[in-house]
């Protein structure tokens, strides 16, 4: 038993290579960026290159803008994160909004919203999509004055902006 | 007749079908993963970053050979379960030649290796819900989920169902070897 078991484990050690291999031939930029130290940036220049084929159109707002917005007290916020991470904490005053409520037409938490009312998404933090997502279908909706805060709630919090908890 | 070795290996050919499914089963998804991340490498780069365990001049390596330490045994895998099923087939038709392909491309080994990635990968998802990040796993199969606790169910499944398919292939070589 113990002399199949170090056969079996060799020849796993071999495929585990094999594959390491293949992994290192097959996307030997990526690993030498990352060596580098430039894989952030890289990382950064494709997700905006992304964001724009995907999400053009989308108005984004930075932190200072997203404050003065919740200042002045007429925005709509929209945290579009997962319901643990809201009750968690939030945005002082954002309602929770996950991109599946956008499946459900007439989605409660807009019921009666004016179209031109203005509106800011934002999700976790600055890697995630899902602000962007939200924004751009709220738009196709009809809302006319819809931001996504690509910050997200990190920045927020970081900045130390007011929060709440609960729902 | 009484002191022969008998035509083909004495095994239950239910336990074979099932456990041989279970084994294809377990290589598709595992192929399925390992492509899924390989061929949206910085998605996946962006993940390992995420779960803040490698040092950034490692992640791309890490994100670079993960998928494909999954792709390699979930092949062989596969195609060692396709042989053995073509090598039984032949056995049936009465081609003696069938019985070379029995029990090959090493699927005990393919299977210790997605044994010991699923374990890796449990003990890194467990890390990370210990420490409370709210990250995508990055688990590259059907829908998006958070680090929590249904990855880690799913992990402990494929990890039982992973042993399993390997305990029937020692008990199955086991058998043969003393017939």
């Amino acid at each position: 038993m113990r002399r199949v078991l170090r056969q079996d484990l060799f020849w796993a050690l071999y495929l585990l290579c094999l594959g390491a291999a293949f992994g290192l031939m097959q996307h030997w930029q990526m690993v030498r960026l990352s060596h580098r130290g430039e894989l952030r940036s890289h990382l950064e220049k494709a997700r905006q290159e992304r964001r724009e084929v995907r999400f053009q159109g989308v108005k984004t707002v930075t932190l200072d803008q997203a404050h003065d917005f919740w200042q002045q007290g007429q925005t709509l916020f929209l945290d579009a994160r997962e319901l643990d991470e809201y009750q968690e904490q939030h945005v002082t005053g954002a309602l929770h909004f996950p991109p599946k409520l956008l499946d459900q037409p007439g989605a409660a938490v807009l019921e009666g919203v004016p179209k031109e009312r203005r509106i800011l998404v934002y999700c976790g933090q600055e890697n995630c999509d899902v602000a962007l997502k939200v924004a751009k279908k709220l738009q196709d909706q009809g809302f006319t004055n819809v931001y996504a805060f690509l910050g997200g709630f990190r920045a927020w919090d970081e900045a130390g902006h007011p929060t709440a908890t609960g729902r | 007749m009484p002191g022969t070795k008998p035509a083909t290996p004495p095994l239950p050919g239910v336990s074979w079908s099932l456990f041989g499914l279970l084994g294809v089963l377990l290589g598709g998804l595992f192929f399925y993963a390992g492509l899924v991340k390989h061929l949206a490498p910085y998605e996946f780069v962006e993940a390992v970053l995420a779960y803040q365990l490698a040092p950034e001049r490692w992640a791309g390596a890490v994100a670079a050979v993960l998928p494909w330490v999954e792709i390699t045994p979930a092949f062989f895998l596969v195609m060692g379960y396709f042989l053995e099923m073509l090598g039984r087939l032949a056995l049936l038709c009465g081609l003696g030649s069938g019985r070379a392909l029995l029990g090959g491309i090493k699927r005990r080994s393919c299977l210790l290796l997605m044994l010991g990635q699923t374990l890796f990968f449990l003990v890194v998802l467990l890390i990370t819900w210990a420490r409370g990040l709210k990250i995508d796993c990055g688990c590259g199969l059907f829908s998006n989920r958070q680090v929590g606790l249904v990855p880690v169910l799913e992990d402990l499944l494929i990890l039982a169902l992973i042993g399993a398919v390997y305990w029937w292939e020692v008990r199955t070589a086991r058998q043969t070897a003393t017939d």
